[in-house]
């Protein structure tokens, strides 16, 4: 984790969140969490289902309001409603909320107006994210990944510093999906920070600058998704085609962990891949071999198979702040 | 374009895009009207020598006006939390006087509607109102009326989580209080003490100023003690809307 607390002058950071915890009932949803997004940064929330991302974003947000911790944005609490602050900051929630019996741009025309928006921004913000032909079409007829570009365009209509997107691509299509990619690349190229829930791990990949991966409320890891792989125990698998060599003979490879047969592939799983891929070459040559290395994706279902269920034991850090 | 005049776009194009809504706002006063009126055909109150109708015409038309700004309002904000509509709102820099005023306009509006089309109506041969020398203080009256009970659905719709318990809290106030201010059947048929119980309700007081507006009944200063009981109620239904307005379901 990063020396967050430690930053002496210069900007404050975009978003600083310290022992953050909040209760649904007997669940913790969110368990003294501490995160630093500084400006610029793209960051991805990941975890699964029920972990708290949308809690926490929502926090964050100044939505819901934490039971413990402090959260600031610009150095500013978030919680309660502060109109000087709002302008800076983007919002799409996971169930997004419409005007009812508006067309697609009668909504975010709406929208721009509660923000005090120029118009123009409007269209450009329907052609980013691809609606310029839904226009006229009612919010009720959109379809849901229609819905949810509308929903996107609603957090970035007013050009805000901080965008919050809480699984912004989960009803995309592929290439919607890279089409958003580019958007928010795009925003990021402008200066702009993201903070951002999702479950495509190759996506967290491509586009964040750092991750963090909530289990049972706490963060169990902060770091780039570089280091993360890099750093994870995950072998990589070399994938042999069917009867090139059997499962006994490439056991027996020095460097070979595990064999299995995936998809039509004799998989060998090894941390050593250059020595089991020169060893499989000196017995039956390497035709149609092929190579994964660890993915973000590796080190996440590791992580998280690790610790789910296992939180509640550990002592919980308490960081308790004022109000 | 400012947020107010933005939310009232979209609140009134909202309004005209749903028929079913619109047609019943308008049609269920004139409802009443009819079937009163074809009850009650060519009978008087009696002591005011009002005829029936000309009573009913007031106490109908106070209650429609007072029922709809009631039922408007509180769907709405209802509607606009579950769909989370409110919580976009609360995340930009609008105000909240935008959000209500939005909707206060939208009020007045159907409000003016709803009389028009009510009066027009009664004045038909069939029923034969004939709106007393008084009735341009209908308008200022009404518009205190619609604003006192929006007020009262705001409060409503900030309880309220779903369109059925809208309906229930709404008829429950609106439906005894039509009954017990002397909406439908003159107060002066009612034993003493019901007619005082009337007295702290809103709508006693729109009733009162509207009957004598309309119809004649009483003096000027029915009028006067209805607007100042309205205004009462508006404040302390102001006062309470503003406390217990919520953004969001929970927090
Ligand atoms: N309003 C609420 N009332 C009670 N419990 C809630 C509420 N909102 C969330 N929870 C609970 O808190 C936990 C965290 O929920 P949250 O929505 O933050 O998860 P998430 O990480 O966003 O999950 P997902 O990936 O499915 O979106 C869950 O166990 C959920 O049941
Ligand atoms: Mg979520």
């Amino acid at each position: 984790m990063s020396s967050a607390s430690a930053t002496t002058g210069g900007p404050p950071p975009a978003v600083r969140v310290e022992g953050v915890s909040k209760r649904y009932g007997d669940r913790l949803a969110v368990d003294g969490v501490r995160l630093e997004i500084r400006p610029g940064e793209f960051f991805g929330l990941l975890g699964p289902n029920g972990a708290g991302k949308s809690t926490l974003i929502e926090i964050m947000e100044g939505l819901r309001r934490a039971d413990s911790g402090t959260v600031a944005l610009f150095g500013r609490p978030p919680w309660p409603r502060d109109t000087s602050l709002l302008p800076r900051i983007g919002v799409q929630t996971q169930s997004s909320a419409f005007f009812v019996r508006q067309t697609a741009h009668e909504h975010l025309r709406t929208v721009a107006a509660l923000y005090g928006a120029p118009r123009g921004a409007v269209d450009r913000t329907l052609e980013a994210v691809g609606l310029t032909g839904q226009r006229k079409v009612r919010v009720e007829a959109l379809s849901g990944g229609q819905r949810q570009r509308l929903a996107i365009a609603s957090a970035l209509v007013h050009g805000p510093e901080l965008i919050f997107l809480d699984e912004p691509t989960a009803a995309l299509d592929p290439q919607a999906r890279r089409d958003l990619w580019e958007v928010l690349r795009g925003l990021k190229a402008e200066g702009r920070t993201i903070v951002y829930t999702t479950h495509h791990l190759d996506e967290a990949e491509a586009l964040c600058d750092r991750i963090a991966i909530l289990v049972d409320g706490r963060i169990a890891v902060t770091d780039s998704p570089h280091n993360l792989v890099t750093a994870s125990r995950a072998p990589s698998r070399v994938l042999l085609p069917l009867g090139l060599l059997d499962a006994e003979r490439a056991a027996a490879v020095e460097g070979v962990e595990r064999v299995d047969v995936q998809g039509g592939s004799l998989v060998l799983e090894t941390h050593t891949v250059g020595q089991v891929l020169s060893a499989v070459d000196r017995i039956s040559g390497l035709d149609g071999v092929q190579t994964r290395t660890a993915s973000l994706e590796d080190v996440y279902l590791d992580l998280t198979s690790r610790l789910s269920g296992t939180a509640a034991a550990a002592p919980a850090p308490a960081e308790t702040t004022e109000p | 374009m400012s947020a107010y005049a933005a939310l009232t776009g979209a609140g009134y194009r909202a309004q005209v895009r749903d028929k079913t809504t619109l047609f019943f706002t308008f049609a269920f006063p004139l409802l009443f009207l009819v079937v009163f009126g074809l009850i009650f055909k060519g009978q008087a109150v009696e002591e005011s020598g009002l005829s029936y109708l000309s009573y009913t015409a007031a106490g109908v038309l106070s209650w429609g006006v007072a029922n709809a700004a009631v039922f408007g309002i509180a769907f709405t904000l209802m509607q606009w939390r579950s769909d989370d509509i409110l919580r976009l709102i609360r995340m930009s820099p609008a105000p909240l006087s935008a959000v209500i005023g939005s909707r206060y306009v939208i009020a007045l509006v159907v409000g003016a509607v709803q009389s028009l089309l009510f009066v027009g109506v009664a004045m038909l041969p069939v029923f034969g109102l004939e709106p007393a020398s008084g009735w341009p203080l209908l308008v200022p009256v009404l518009a205190l009326g619609v604003t006192t009970f929006l007020l009262l659905g705001v409060i409503i719709g900030s309880f309220a989580n779903t369109p059925e318990s809208v309906a229930a809290v709404a008829n429950f106030l609106m439906l005894p209080m039509a009954f017990l201010s002397g909406s439908f059947f003159p107060l002066d048929s009612m034993p003493g003490w019901l007619q005082k119980v009337s007295l702290v309700m809103p709508l006693r007081y729109l009733n009162d100023a509207v009957s004598h507006a309309l119809a004649g009944r009483g003096d000027a200063s029915d009028v006067w003690t209805g607007c100042a009981g309205l205004l009462v109620f508006a404040v302390v239904f102001g006062a309470v809307a503003v406390k217990t307005f919520r953004w969001t379901r929970s927090s």
